[in-house]
């Protein structure tokens, strides 16, 4: 497999090509050595050719054949044995400047300097052989390595695929896509944006036939694209389709054994993915059903027994309306009354809700005074109040806010109601803002029993309630849908005890600079 | 309130409503008549040129903002608008197409006279025109353009007279953001919003005592601003 893209050189550009490139150069180098040896030998030699016998002078060229075949291997140190053959001939032995040897020793000289010269490439090649099978190795787990750590992070198939095809490009050097099924089982080209290192084109008719029989022939010789499945636990999740090497001879039994691995790797994370996906959605529909038997008890408790009071004090009425005297007769009235708007304010919060989680959140978000917002929600709460003091510590020159009005008081009027409702009647109400950094805070604060410990998270679920306020109305919507609103608002809010005794609701919302306000147009009308 | 009683029409389909807002009328007064759809709402609307007509928004026949349109087309005869929650851009859209206010189902007794007070004083205050608006300790001389909170002088700018004068004109009524921002600022300013906050920010912080919780200027948060009008209750 070898890149076929001129000019884009990948990152990490694997084995056989590179060891080979690199050897090539070195071998250059060697030859030049292996002939430049004998002549620097010749030159060392030369000035001591009086002082030293013809063994020593030996000894010198033996130095230089050695250190060549232990750089570069076996043909440059035969070629620097061999030419030292001569050169020593020519310049030391007897008789002088002629390629003669009329001495014994010297020719025995000469065949143990091609010995060594042989025996040492040879180790020499071994090593480095071992070495480049080392190197290779470390190189192909490291590519493992960054591919498992990569895929690791994968959240979808999409994901899988932008990884895989960018590795199989940098370590393979080849063009790649991944081919995966819809419903129905028909593979489909990917219909997102192609990747950098995609496979433009590919056979889905090949793929298909190895989709759905993976023993199927895996090549179509003609347009040079291999076909693999992605398989895993008998389950085939899609097929990879690669470009074909042009040199078989780069695909070792090795690199395949690698290539395989990487394959599996691949498969082994859209399993993962795929049964995550499983269990995420049994999760999902447990929660639903959870969910559903919720809502259904709390709506048959919290709807029959305002019904049940209203039903018994109008059947009252009706019945025995003469026994009655006008204060009782009030006082019926008085039930049914505050019974319908117990049951009023609940549809209401679970039309709201119904609407916040069917998706349909949509924020209509405007410039707006928070001090607006206060306002309109302890407006409408004023009966509830009654003679609560309520403090409201809002700073003077606070900013517009970006936010959807309606919502915002919906969430004030949630946080103020459950402070009247679960506080002793008379304790005060904080509602107090802050301007920081980049959010505003806003608070809600009371001073009653507090938040038992624990719970201050718990409070936001669906449906929760404290136990010792089932007798209060409410399906403990409240606060889910604060939260809801208030996240879609890119804000966070919290529930926390507070040093006066108390709970604490704490809002934050990005503050944004608002519009600069031109007063000369606001002026000019 | 003049001697002969006012008549009100009610638009409405829903025949239990209906029963009980006429049983409630009556009991105050008033003299009522009934129409289930959109279509009798408006020929009674020619035939009997009632005082004020109750407009259910969801009709079985017509929307309500058509038949708000075709209202408005007729005469100027006060019209409040009864909708169900979460239907802000409803209430909005009636009130933009000329709904002089409007209620929230479900409302209690006290809530629909207060309103309704509110509509047909409004009536009369066109007809003789005005020369002082008082509510609470809230007092604006027209005549002289000057604004007084328990007898003392409060001064205040140019725009926010304007803006105090067109809440005075619909006092008890709410008056929709657009009608304030085309009224002060003129049509090309209707959604320049922030405008409007600050300056009802600045007369709030001048007229209020406690500005997040104000007596006289209050907010209808999505829909716009009303002027409590204190001979309501």
């Amino acid at each position: 497999m070898r890149k076929n893209q001129p000019g884009s050189e990948p990152d990490h550009q694997f084995s056989e090509i590179m060891l080979s490139r690199s050897r090539r150069s070195d071998r250059l180098q060697g030859y030049i050595w292996g002939i430049a040896a004998p002549f620097i030998c010749t030159l060392i030699d030369w000035p001591l050719r009086h002082v030293l016998g013809p063994a020593s002078i030996l000894m010198i060229y033996l130095l230089g054949v050695f250190l060549v075949a232990s750089r570069y291997g076996r043909g440059a140190s035969i070629i620097a044995s061999f030419l030292s053959a001569p050169v020593f001939a020519f310049y030391f032995a007897s008789p002088i400047f002629s390629f003669a040897i009329s001495d014994l020793e010297n020719i025995i000289g000469l065949g143990v300097m091609i010995v060594v010269a042989n025996v040492t490439s040879n180790f020499v090649e071994r090593v480095q052989l071992q070495a480049d099978i080392a190197k290779q190795r470390e190189n192909r787990a490291n590519a493992l390595y960054r591919l498992s750590q990569a895929l690791s992070e994968a959240q979808n198939r999409q994901a899988v695929a932008r990884i895989a095809v960018s590795h199989i490009y940098d370590d393979f050097g080849a063009l790649s896509v991944l081919l995966f099924p819809d419903q129905a089982f028909q593979l489909h080209y990917p219909s997102d944006p192609p990747l950098e290192h995609s496979l433009k084109s590919s056979n889905l008719k090949i793929a298909q036939q190895i989709y759905q029989n993976p023993t199927a022939l895996q090549t179509e010789p003609k347009d040079l694209i291999n076909y693999y499945p992605l398989e895993r636990s008998q389950l085939i999740q899609g097929v990879l389709a690669i470009q074909s090497p042009t040199d078989s001879d780069l695909m070792s039994p090795e690199l395949i054994t690698f290539f395989e691995t990487f394959l599996s790797l691949i498969s082994q994370t859209l399993e993962r993915l795929r049964l995550t996906e499983q269990a995420n959605n049994a999760n999902l529909q447990a929660e639903t059903e959870s969910l559903r038997n919720a809502l259904l008890s709390a709506i048959s408790h919290d709807l029959r027994t305002p019904l049940t009071r209203i039903i018994g004090a109008s059947t009252a009425l009706i019945e025995n309306n003469a026994e009655f005297s006008a204060e009782e007769n009030l006082d019926f009235n008085k039930v049914i009354l505050d019974e319908a708007q117990r049951m009023a304010e609940l549809t209401s919060k679970m039309l709201d809700m119904a609407r916040l989680t069917a998706g349909e959140l949509v924020l209509h978000q405007e410039w707006n005074a928070l001090e607006e917002i206060v306002g309109s929600a302890l407006n409408r709460l004023e009966k509830n109040l009654a003679a609560r003091p309520v403090r409201t510590l809002l700073p003077d020159h606070l900013p517009l806010l970006w936010i959807d009005a309606v919502l915002v008081e919906q969430v004030l009027t949630n946080l103020i109601e459950n402070a009247i409702k679960y506080t002793p009647e008379g304790s005060p109400i904080d509602i107090s803002a802050e301007l920081l950094a980049d959010t505003i805070k806003i608070s809600v604060s009371d001073y009653g029993f507090g938040i038992p410990k624990g719970m201050e998270e718990k409070i936001f679920d669906k449906f929760y309630r404290l136990e010792s306020e089932s007798h209060q109305g409410g399906v403990g919507l409240g606060l889910t849908l604060c939260r809801a609103i208030i996240e879609a608002h890119g804000g966070t809010i919290q529930a926390v005890n507070h040093s006066g005794k108390g709970a604490s609701f704490i809002i934050h919302l990005p503050s944004r600079d608002p519009p600069q306000f031109n007063w000369h147009e606001g002026m000019e009308a | 309130m003049s001697e002969i009683k006012p008549l009100i029409l009610i638009i409405e389909d829903d025949p239990q409503t209906r029963r009980l807002l006429k049983t409630n009328l009556c009991n105050r007064g008033w003299r009522v008549i009934e129409a289930e759809n959109g279509k009798l709402g408006l020929s009674l609307v020619k035939s009997d040129s009632p005082d004020l007509v109750i407009l259910d928004l969801g009709l079985p026949d017509i929307d309500g903002i058509s038949v708000t349109k075709r209202l408005r087309q007729l005469s100027d005869l006060p019209v409040l608008v009864l909708s169900a929650r979460s239907q802000e851009q409803n209430k909005i859209m009636a009130l933009d197409a000329g709904a002089d206010d409007y209620l929230t189902k479900p409302f209690s007794t006290g809530e629909l006279h207060a309103r309704l007070q509110a509509l047909l004083r409004r009536v009369m205050r066109t007809a003789s025109s005005m020369e002082i608006f008082q509510t609470g300790d809230l007092k604006v001389e027209l005549a002289r353009r000057k604004v007084f909170i328990a007898d003392n002088e409060v001064h205040i700018t140019p725009i926010e007279y304007r803006l105090l004068l067109i809440l005075i004109r619909h006092a008890g009524l709410v008056v929709t953001h657009r009608e304030l921002l085309k009224e002060v600022w003129g049509v090309e300013h209707i959604h320049d919003q922030h405008y409007l906050r600050i300056y009802m920010g600045q007369l709030r912080h001048k007229l209020e005592i406690n500005p997040a919780r104000p007596r006289y200027l209050l907010t209808e948060i999505g829909v716009g601003y009303r002027l409590v009008d204190d001979e309501e209750s």
